[in-house]
């Protein structure tokens, strides 16, 4: 380990919300047991009944079911499709004085997964420039002072050209899949699944888009990244609470729809058509445009 | 009297460690950097004897997925298995530890479930921590 990373920092900040955090769903393997479960694998006698798939996802937690952006630009490519998403991504127009719940998480997450997709791509003053957005995020998030601190050393790491791009890979990956997750926001309960969302909305805008330019013959599995159903659930529960902390009904109005767009294309049995990328672009975009 | 309690009262309440948890996957997940693995997720809970935490998880074909596990000294023996939105079990594994890891390269794009199971625990009724990541390449 000749890394310099301040990992330690960074854990200290997950165990510390872990020991706060109150305590999650436990399931008992023997309550409710079902008639049989269909099992694939050899039969081990000793496999816990976990009973049907509505009892097994009755109480299932989702903190590992959103993709990170990297995975979804390997899936793609693992589908034959070449194309760099981050080579796709926009200049987005951010208003940063947008300070609801809402605004800063969703725009947080479309900002982490660009430096995420970009960061062996971009420059050093764009590096810093998402940065500073996610940090100002982090504060209307009410993320708190181990965050700040944490973006501000990697900030002058990248100022100062101390890490290389591999390292800053990993950094981020940790920053997005483990670090930013388990902050606790001041008890919001909505802010991670709607940075999470932001993240995942850029990604679905960057896929559809590059398999629009793709026949359709060619996009193999390439458009079941956009078919994911239980996510688009996930973050439907979130964006229906209301809350004094909720953003102006136009943005949520527009995030609903969106979302009520996704549900009904990642439900289609039939591959995606031209159209139908054409749709999940627009509606993720419109979403992106008022942030 | 109340001396020779504590330590009574101490394994009775099982007391879970997420900080030993944690301290045991950590060098384990920043390890598989350099072996190509991304991190999708990373996360601690604590888990009764017998008893088992299920988790939704989306995972991509083509891409090849890790979950590790470790568990604190509560647990003598923790599992993780991964079902099919079917309920069928796709990987699982094998091993009488606290530490155990599956690996799984999904062909189909989809919701997949995560169980892991605190199938015995070291002290009879016991908690264990358990720290979690799911890793990808």
């Amino acid at each position: 380990m000749s890394r310099t990373l301040p990992r330690p920092r960074w854990w200290s900040i997950v165990a510390l919300v872990v020991a706060c955090t109150g305590a999650t769903e436990e399931v008992d393997p023997q309550a409710d047991a079902p008639a049989g479960v269909n099992t694939e694998a050899p039969a081990n006698p000793e496999t816990p009944e976990v009973g049907t798939v509505e009892q097994m996802s009755k109480g299932a937690e989702s903190v590992a079911l959103v993709p990170s952006p990297i995975e979804t630009q390997k899936a793609l490519e693992a589908s034959g499709i070449d194309t760099q998403l981050a080579s796709l991504i926009p200049e987005h127009a951010f208003d940063l004085e947008a300070a609801d719940t809402d605004h800063a998480a969703v725009r947080s997450g479309v900002v982490l997964a660009d430096l995420l997709l970009t960061v062996k791509s971009a420059k050093k003053a764009e590096m810093i420039q998402r940065i500073d957005t996610i940090a100002r995020g982090m504060e209307q998030l009410e993320g708190g002072d181990d965050i700040q601190s944490t973006l501000k050393e990697m900030r002058a790491r990248i100022e100062a050209d101390a890490v290389t791009r591999d390292e800053l890979l990993q950094e981020f990956d940790e920053l997005s899949g483990a670090v930013i997750p388990e902050l606790r926001f001041n008890g919001q309960d909505r802010v991670v699944p709607l940075i999470q969302a932001g993240s995942w909305l850029e990604g679905a805008n960057l896929v559809s888009r590059a398999l629009e330019d793709v026949p359709d013959d060619r996009r193999g599995g390439g458009e079941r990244l956009l078919k994911a159903p239980s996510v688009v659930d996930h973050f439907t529960t979130y964006v229906q609470t209301e809350g004094s902390d909720a953003a102006p009904e136009v943005v949520t109005k527009k995030l609903r729809e969106t979302l009520g767009v996704l549900k009904a294309l990642a439900e289609k049995t039939e591959p995606l058509t031209t159209e139908d990328l054409t749709a999940v672009t627009k509606a993720t975009g419109d979403v992106l445009a008022l942030l | 009297m109340i001396t020779w309690l504590a330590p009574v009262l101490w394994l009775s309440s099982a007391h879970a460690d997420t900080t030993e948890a944690e301290a045991c996957l950590r060098p384990k997940v920043w390890e598989g950097y350099a072996e190509g693995w991304g991190v999708r997720t990373m996360t601690s809970t604590e888990i009764s004897d017998g008893k088992t935490r299920n988790y939704l998880i989306t995972l991509y074909a083509g891409n090849e997925y890790r979950v590790q596990t470790c568990s604190d000294a509560g647990a003598r023996d923790l599992d993780v298995l991964l079902y099919s939105d079917k309920g069928s079990v796709v990987a699982r594994d094998n091993t009488v530890d606290r530490e155990p890891v599956v690996t799984f390269t999904p062909s189909e794009t989809g919701t997949y479930y995560l169980v892991v199971y605190h199938r015995a625990a070291a002290v009879p009724s016991g908690k264990a921590a358990v720290a979690l990541a799911v890793v990808y390449r």
